[in-house]
């Protein structure tokens, strides 16, 4: 099993794990402790814990297909905030081309809202081919409340 | 952490399944069976007691969409044909307003805001206690 968790600076952590959905529990528990470490308001923790997990559960669906292959999550604080990182070695996909589900309608998609909610999360996220193939998927976030989009 | 799924029977056609834990990808089909084995032993209604759940992943939304489904006698997705079926299926709201096979009962403010923000709270009766969703029935 590849998992690790290290501590590349004084304010970055990394954890890595093999793209498995019984590893995401794992995953999560890592952005919470980091977060907490960050002093993330727990509005913030809460709302990178989900967006971190929809992103990861992505990559192991979609991404990997259920193959094997690894997933890097890093987390580091950003000017008022925290950054995280997702990288992984799947095929090339832009989350952020997706388009944001019509709320309104009377016609819910409920299986459809894993980007929805990292970007309802977060401040901000975008994506990057990784160098030698793979996905980086950047997310920031205040570190305290924020206006709620809704 | 992993996913409790307490169930108690109620009275008639209900039942109450208390979650403890954290629902998502990797186990979200177990509730689904849940639901499965419940409406074929005759339940139709379920109050869904979140008091001890944690975090909600969007694919937990899509457990509590398919507990709609089957305790309405329909076939929800089946996961085991892909993530293609979960994301295409859909849940028409028009002129029915909030259904009454699931009850929401003391979600946390995490979970809450999951529903908030897919709007799938609208579906939704909600309540503070139990005793409350059982009274509302």
């Amino acid at each position: 099993m590849i998992e690790a968790v290290s501590a590349a600076a004084f304010d970055a952590r990394t954890i890595e794990i093999e793209a498995r959905l019984d590893r995401l529990a794992a995953v999560r528990a890592f952005v919470r402790s980091s977060c907490a470490e960050l002093g993330a308001a727990d509005d913030c923790v809460v709302d990178l814990v989900q967006a971190v997990d929809e992103a990861a559960t992505n990559i192991v669906t979609h991404g990997y297909e259920g193959q094997a292959g690894p997933i890097e999550v890093t987390i580091s604080s950003a000017a008022d905030g925290v950054r995280v990182e997702v990288r992984d070695r799947a095929p090339a996909f832009d989350p952020t081309s997706v388009g944001e589900p019509d709320l309104a309608s009377t016609r819910l998609r409920p299986g459809g809202m894993g980007i929805h909610l990292i970007r309802a999360a977060t401040d901000s996220m975008t994506h990057d081919d990784r160098p030698g193939g793979g996905n980086i998927l950047t997310l920031v976030r205040t570190l305290g409340l924020r206006e709620e989009e809704d | 952490m992993a996913l409790d799924i307490a169930i108690e029977q109620a009275g008639g056609d209900m039942a109450v399944i208390a979650l403890t834990g954290e629902l998502d990808a990797s186990n979200f089909t177990t509730l689904i069976e849940a639901g499965r084995t419940l409406h074929a032993d005759g339940t139709r209604r379920i109050v869904l007691d979140l008091a001890g759940l944690s975090f909600l992943a969007s694919s937990g939304l899509v457990a509590l969409h398919s507990l709609i489904r089957i305790l309405r006698g329909e076939a929800p997705p089946d996961p085991e044909e892909g993530w293609g079926a979960i994301h295409s299926l859909e849940f028409d709201v028009s002129g029915a307003g909030v259904q009454n096979e699931v009850i929401l009962v003391a979600p946390q403010a995490a979970v809450d805001r999951v529903l908030e923000r897919t709007g799938l709270k609208r579906l939704f009766r909600v309540h503070e206690d139990r005793s409350a969703a059982l009274a509302d029935a």
